[in-house]
C-alpha cells in the first residue's frame, strides 16, 4: 500500500496543507525550522494515530486553534483507501478508516506502514529497555497483525500477577491462586518471547550487513536478549513460582518477558553503553532500514519510510549507499536543509517540495495518478 | 436546577449501565409525564424482582424461591456441572439444549486488580458440591479472558487435589459455525488455529 496524498489543518505549524506524495522518493528541502519534520509527524500521526514525536499530543494543535486534523489518502491493489484524524485536546480521537469509524488505525488492515527515523528516536538505541521491548513488539504485530493481541494479553495477566502480589503482602489476599496466575503469566509470556524471538530472527542478517554498509566498523550485532529460556510455559511458570519469594518481597514480578531486551552491539560491546553518537544513529537506521525489508519480504510491501535529516551527519560515500538502498524499494520521504545532500534528488520520479513558512510547493509536477 | 425529588431519580437512573446523565434526564421526565398506573407499575417491578429473585443455594444461579428452575428439574443430569462466571451466561448455553448437566454460577472471575480473590467467589461452594460425591464431570465454562482463564486454571488445580476421579472440561474457542474465515478476527482464528485437530 502507498500514500498518495496528506492534507493538514491546524497542525503543528501548518494552517493548512495539502501535499502528493510520489510513487518512491520525495524529497522535502527547506531551512531549519521551515516544518518539514512537522510534515514528517503528521504522515506518521495519520497513519497511525499517534505521534512519533511527543507523548503530549496538545503540542500537535497548531497555537491558537482549538483542533488539528489529518488526512491520508492512500492505495493499492484493491483501489484507493482513505484514513483520517481528528484530535481536540480533552477528548477522544476521532479515528476513521475508509470513512468508518475505528477504535484504533494500529488494528485496520488496509493502512499503510510507517517506518520513521527521527534524530529523537535514537533513544531506542541509548534509552531504556522497555522502548526496545515495545519497538520489537510493533514489529511484531507489523509482520504478524494476529500476534498483537498477544502482549496486550500478557500485559493485563502481569498486572493482574502483580496487584495479588500486592494484596498478598498487604495480608488482604492469601496464596491460593498465585499458581493460577503464574501459569496465565508464562502463556502468554512463552508467546510473547517466541514472537520477539522470530521477529529478531527475520531482521538479524539484514541487521548486521546495512550497519556494515552505513559505516558502523568491526562486527554489527543484532541480538535479542531474553530473561527467560523455558522451553515451555510450564518451565516458565515454575521459574515464576520458584521466585515468589522474592516477588512478594517487592511487589511486582521480576522475572519473564517484561524484562527482554534487544541488544545493538559491535565487536560484542553493547552500543547503549560503548557507542558513539554516530555509531548509535547508524544502528538505529540500520535497524530501521532492516526491518522494513523484512517486512517488504513477509507483507509483500515495504512500509512508508520517514528519514529526518539524516544524511546531513553521513560522509558522501555512505549517503550514496543510503540512497541506494532507499530507491531499492517501496516509498519513501526524506528531508534535508540542503538538496546536494540527498543523492539521486535531482533524478526523473523524484518528487521534490519546498517547505517555507508553513507552505509547501512542489519543485516536481504532481505524480501522474493525480491526473486521472 | 430540578426539584430535589426529581434529581434523585436522575441521579438513580443515571447509575444504571449504559445510562449517562442525558438519558438519565430524559427517562426522568417520561416517567414524570407518564401515567401514575404506568410509573407505579415499573417502581412495583423492580420491587418485586428484588423481594422475589435470590440465589439458588446450591448453584447460585437466580431463583425464585431457594432452588432455581434447573437444580429443581429432575430430568437434569446431576453428574455434570457446568461452571460459569455470571447468571446471563446460563441462558447462551441453555439455548443450545445440548448440555444436560446442570451449574454452578461463580458469581464473577479472579481479578487481584478489581480485590476480587477466591474467596469472593462461590469457588469453595463448588468444592463442597463435588465432594459431595456423584459427580462425573465438570465443565469449566468461563470465559476466553485473561481472568476467566486463570479462574479456569485455578478451579482446575483445585479439584484435581481434591476430586482427582472427576473430569476437568474446558469449552472449547474458535471459529463461530457458519461464519465466513474472511470475516473472523484475528485473535478467534489464531485460537482456532492454535486448536485445530485432524479430519
Amino acid at each position: 500500500m502507498i500514500v498518495t496524498r496528506v492534507r493538514l489543518r491546524d497542525f503543528r505549524s501548518y494552517a493548512q496543507a495539502e501535499l502528493a506524495l510520489g510513487e518512491g522518493l520525495t524529497v522535502l528541502h527547506g531551512r531549519n525550522g521551515a516544518g518539514k519534520t512537522n510534515l514528517l509527524e503528521a504522515l506518521y500521526f495519520g497513519c497511525t494515530g499517534r505521534s512519533c514525536r511527543t507523548s503530549n499530543e496538545r503540542e500537535l494543535v497548531r497555537f491558537g486553534a482549538s483542533a488539528t486534523r489529518v488526512e491520508i489518502d492512500a492505495r493499492d491493489d484493491d483501489g484507493p483507501h482513505s484514513l483520517s484524524v481528528g484530535f481536540q485536546p480533552g477528548e477522544a480521537k476521532r479515528l476513521r478508516a475508509d470513512g468508518a469509524p475505528v477504535d484504533r488505525l494500529v488494528d485496520v488492515a488496509a493502512r499503510p506502514l510507517v517506518s520513521v527515523f527521527l534524530p529523537d528516536r535514537l533513544e531506542l538505541v541509548k534509552g531504556a529497555p522497555a522502548l526496545r521491548r515495545a519497538h520489537m513488539d510493533q514489529l511484531v504485530a507489523a509482520l504478524w497483525p494476529a500476534r498483537a493481541a498477544t502482549r496486550r494479553a500478557y500485559t493485563s495477566a502481569l498486572a493482574q500477577r502483580n496487584a495479588l502480589l500486592g494484596r498478598i503482602r498487604a495480608g488482604r489476599a492469601s496464596r491460593a491462586s498465585l499458581p493460577a496466575w503464574d501459569a496465565e503469566v508464562a502463556r502468554h509470556g512463552i508467546a510473547l518471547r517466541d514472537d520477539r524471538a522470530a521477529a529478531v530472527e527475520l531482521v538479524r542478517e539484514g541487521f548486521a550487513t546495512l550497519a556494515g554498509e552505513l559505516g558502523l566498523a568491526g562486527e554489527p550485532e543484532l541480538r535479542f536478549r531474553p530473561r527467560s529460556r523455558a522451553a515451555t510455559a510450564e518451565e516458565l511458570a515454575a521459574e515464576l513460582a520458584e521466585r515468589t519469594d522474592a516477588d512478594l518481597e517487592r511487589g511486582f514480578t521480576g522475572h519473564g518477558p517484561h524484562r527482554d531486551d534487544l541488544l545493538l552491539a559491535r565487536d560484542g560491546r553493547d552500543l547503549r553503553a560503548y557507542g558513539s553518537q554516530g555509531e548509535q544513529r547508524i544502528a538505529l537506521l540500520a535497524l530501521l532500514l532492516a526491518e522494513r525489508e523484512a517486512l517488504a519480504q513477509a507483507r509483500g510491501a515495504p512500509p512508508l519510510l520517514l528519514l529526518d535529516d539524516v544524511m546531513s551527519e553521513l560522509d558522501p560515500e555512505r549517503r550514496e549507499r543510503l540512497a541506494a538502498r532507499i530507491a531499492r524499494h517501496g516509498q519513501s520521504v526524506v528531508t534535508t536543509t540542503d538538496l546536494a545532500h540527498v543523492p539521486g534528488a535531482a533524478d526523473p520520479g523524484v518528487a521534490r517540495v519546498a517547505v517555507a513558512d508553513g507552505a509547501l510547493r512542489p519543485d516536481t509536477p504532481a505524480p501522474a495518478w493525480e491526473a486521472a | 436546577m430540578n426539584a430535589p425529588p426529581i434529581q434523585r431519580l436522575v441521579t438513580e437512573l443515571a447509575k444504571l449501565p449504559g445510562i449517562g446523565n442525558r438519558t438519565a434526564q430524559r427517562l426522568a421526565f417520561h416517567i414524570l409525564r407518564a401515567d401514575p398506573q404506568e410509573a407505579y407499575a415499573l417502581a412495583d417491578a423492580i420491587r418485586e424482582v428484588k423481594e422475589r429473585i435470590g440465589l439458588c443455594e446450591v448453584c447460585f444461579n437466580l431463583a425464585e424461591g431457594p432452588r432455581c428452575r434447573i437444580c429443581l428439574d429432575e430430568r437434569r443430569d446431576p453428574s455434570i456441572i457446568c461452571v460459569v462466571e455470571e447468571p446471563n451466561d446460563v441462558i447462551p448455553i441453555e439455548r443450545t439444549h445440548e448440555f444436560p448437566g446442570r451449574y454452578h454460577v461463580l458469581g464473577g472471575a479472579l481479578s487481584p486488580i478489581d480485590g476480587v480473590d477466591p474467596e469472593d467467589l462461590k469457588i469453595a461452594q463448588l468444592y463442597a458440591r463435588v465432594a459431595e460425591g456423584g459427580i462425573r464431570e465438570v465443565v469449566l465454562a468461563t470465559n476466553p479472558t485473561t481472568t476467566g482463564e486463570a479462574t479456569a486454571l485455578h478451579i482446575a488445580e483445585g479439584l484435581r487435589e481434591r476430586a482427582p476421579d472427576v473430569t476437568v472440561t474446558r469449552l472449547a474457542s474458535g471459529l463461530p459455525v457458519g461464519a465466513d474465515l474472511e470475516y473472523a478476527d484475528e485473535v478467534t482464528l489464531g485460537r482456532a488455529f492454535a486448536g485445530r485437530r485432524a479430519v
